[in-house]
């Protein structure tokens, strides 16, 4: 038994709301930092050791079960999480978006999370491009509302956005965020080139690994933002042939696989050793941050297989 | 009376650093229809020792008490006291304040004719009784002028011991006129009682002086405002610093509310807009540790008017801890700017005149780089300034007084930052 904090009314064990006054009865959280109890405050810091409880944003997961699942998370070198993600599923379709905020720029979390929204929002039609069009206006517009910092250094983003309608599969781009799709057998292929400094001069003929080693080689080429000029978004799409998972992913991860086959593999083992795509999301994530965790992780996992009919 | 509250700061620290720096600056619009929330006492204090028959001094006295006089809205409780030897009411009777309205003013004014010179200079026993009078009326908006030309007569402490008492109680405004009173004695009472100190050279100028002070004090519209500053368990408060319009230390001032609280008393407020520099020391973090280092709240009695958050995240990226804040660097080096002029006259007055340039150039390239103007005219009074960009400076052979005392008394006034990052 235990009594409503709020009225002193008492209940049976187990109930979620007073039964007098309403309220709920879960106790009061405790700071997860100094683990006073009750201790968060309105803003969520701790009135005690003034530790922020938590942001929601450091750690999402988005489990569809079966048919697909996703997970964000922070790492360990970044203050808050500037990546964002949309999972969405109806049967067989699946909508899914993954962006990055440019942390040089102002509220590149803002960015992102009004990025994949804009985009979330129009992909249902299954029109890709249109989808990321949608995120690039509504990113742009951010530079002239809010914070007036915003117009000196405007919010900025990647964004990587796949439309799934059972075996096709269609994928849009800016940026740096990847697409790749790895196969249950066989050789993975990384469905998106990145809009990078890097990728620019090893298509220029220089040296791949000398090239990723520059400490230019994160810089991107094309972004969402006020200040990115027109850039069309790049497109893919394809008909799965074979059964395998559409990986889309935030640069906290890839970077740690940059080889497609060493990816593959971490994506396989993750599979087959957690069961669930929730599971092994949050394992890939996992791996990211024992790697190093050095930026925000993002990750979605989509098993798609070829239509039955011959 | 609306409150708005920001705060200015580079909330990233390296890892392992606890020292948490933010620029307040609270901007009040005044009451919406420009009234005051609470009733107003002003007293008006005129140093009528025998010194100020000199240079027409207690004729210009006499102007300027009555000018300021004729400021007083309607409604406004008041009183002139004239300091000698002891504190006599002059005006109304003794014990009692008057209601400011065409007829107490006008017979103020006449009151203020039988004002003469002759006696002692006796401040703490003046203010004393500025605080009796206040005492009638709690809760008012309480602000006193006090003019003097001479060093305070009483015994060693008394002054301080009388400011002890009626600390925070009221807020008084000094003013020096002529060349023969101290900077120090004036400013330790506009410290303790929140008020400012200034030197009025020439007696012609004291009637401006008094009106200015007037109106000043009768566009304040809220009585008894102050920071509250909360810090987290095992932070500690360094220095909580107004540092705009002028450098005043409000650190020692701080009266606990809670375990984690105090309050810091900033006096009365009308429309305008002050910034404090507040500096905590708070336990490190981990790389990605958000921590609330300080709730600054604006509070009267129990009424919360605004808030700002200081921040502190920390992080090994280096581009974000090693950014300056432009309003924390700007301000830091204006509280150095007063520090070093008071110095440097401390300096010259001992006869350390190399002391003295090493600090007047410090000064004179501080107030450079801030863009200090009114701060780089009065050091030049006091020295040549040869190249202000490295602080090059010879002192002058000879300096006027009232100069070296503008140059003081002024060095605490502060210039803002253009905003924006």
């Amino acid at each position: 038994m235990t009594d409503c904090a709020s009225c002193a009314d008492e209940r049976t064990a187990g109930a979620a709301f007073c039964e007098v006054c309403g309220r709920s009865l879960a106790a009061e959280p405790e700071c997860p930092h100094c683990g006073t109890p009750g201790g968060v405050g309105e803003d969520g810091y701790c009135e005690h050791c003034g530790m922020l409880a938590g942001r929601e944003r450091d750690h999402l997961e988005t489990d569809c079960g079966e048919v697909a699942a996703s997970v964000t998370d922070r790492g360990l070198r970044h203050h808050r999480n500037e990546d964002a993600m949309w999972l969405v599923t109806r049967d067989a379709e699946v909508d899914v978006v993954v962006s990055d905020g440019v942390s040089s720029s102002f509220d590149p979390d803002v960015a992102s999370l009004t990025a994949v929204q804009a985009a979330g929002a129009s992909i249902a039609s299954g029109d890709v491009v249109a989808a990321i069009q949608a995120a690039q206006v509504a990113v742009a517009e951010l530079a002239a509302s809010g914070d007036p910092r915003r117009q000196a250094s405007n919010p900025a983003c990647t964004i990587v956005a796949a439309a799934v309608r059972g075996d096709a599969v269609t994928v849009g781009w800016i940026g740096d965020s990847r697409a790749y799709w790895v196969p249950d057998v066989g050789p993975a292929e990384q469905l998106t080139e990145d809009d990078s400094w890097a990728t620019h001069v090893i298509a220029l003929g220089a040296d791949p690994e000398q090239a990723m080693r520059d400490p230019k080689a994160h810089a991107i080429t094309a972004w969402l933002g006020a200040d990115a000029g027109k850039v069309t978004p790049r497109t893919g799409e394809f008909v799965v042939g074979d059964p395998g998972h559409l990986v889309l992913c935030s640069d906290g991860l890839w970077n740690y696989l940059t080889d497609p086959a060493a990816f593959a593999a971490a994506v396989r083992e993750g599979l087959r050793e957690q069961g669930t795509l929730i599971s092994a999301a949050r394992w890939l994530a996992d791996y990211a941050n024992t790697a190093g965790g050095a930026d925000n992780i993002t990750v979605a996992l989509i098993p798609v297989s070829p239509s039955s009919k011959e | 009376m609306t409150y708005t509250a920001e705060a200015f700061q580079n909330e990233f620290l390296a890892l392992g650093a606890t020292e948490v720096n933010a620029i307040v600056t609270v901007t009040s619009t005044g009451s919406a229809s420009g009234q005051r929330t609470a009733g107003a006492t002003e007293i008006i204090i005129v140093d009528a020792s025998g010194s100020m028959q000199a240079e027409g001094r207690i004729a210009a006295a006499r102007q300027a008490a009555k000018a300021a006089v004729a400021c007083l809205d309607d409604g406004v409780h008041f009183a002139l006291i004239a300091g000698v030897g002891t504190a006599q009411q002059l005006f109304p009777a003794p014990g009692q304040l008057a209601v400011s309205s065409a007829q107490t003013r006008a017979e103020a004014t006449w009151a203020i004719d039988r004002l003469h010179a002759s006696g002692g200079t006796a401040m703490g026993a003046w203010l004393l009784l500025a605080a009796q009078l206040m005492a009638q009326r709690p809760g008012d908006i309480a602000h006193a002028i006090m003019l003097t030309d001479g060093d305070n007569g009483e015994r060693a402490g008394y002054l301080e011991s009388v400011l002890e008492t009626i600390a925070g109680k009221f807020a008084v405004d000094c003013r020096g006129v002529g060349t023969n009173w101290k900077v120090s004695e004036l400013r330790k009472i506009a410290d303790a009682m929140l008020g400012t100190v200034d030197i009025v050279a020439r007696p012609s100028d004291l009637t401006a002086a008094f009106e200015q002070m007037m109106t000043a004090a009768m566009g304040k519209t809220s009585a008894d405002v102050q920071l509250k500053v909360w810090t987290p368990v095992n932070a500690t408060v360094r220095f909580v610093k107004q540092v705009e319009p002028q450098v005043a230390d409000l650190t020692g001032k701080r009266v606990a509310d809670g375990a984690r609280a105090g309050r810091y008393p900033l006096g009365s407020w009308g429309a305008e807009s002050r910034d404090y520099h507040v500096c905590v020391d708070v336990p490190p973090g981990a790389a990605g540790d958000e921590m609330l280092a300080a709730r600054i709240s604006l509070v009267e009695g129990d009424n919360v008017l605004t808030q700002a958050l200081v921040r502190a995240v920390w992080t090994d990226d280096a581009a974000l801890s090693t950014r300056i804040n432009r309003q924390v660097a700007h301000y830091t080096g204006q509280a150095e700017l007063a520090e070093t002029i008071q110095a440097g006259i401390e300096a010259r007055k001992a006869g350390d005149d190399h002391t003295a340039t090493i600090k007047f150039g410090r000064a004179a390239q501080l107030a450079h780089e801030s863009g200090n103007k009114a701060t780089s005219e009065l050091l030049a009074t006091v020295v040549e300034i040869e190249d202000a960009a490295t602080g090059t400076v010879r002192l002058r052979r000879k300096v006027a007084a009232a100069d070296e005392m503008a140059l003081d008394t002024r060095s605490t006034k502060t210039v803002r930052v253009g905003r924006g990052q």
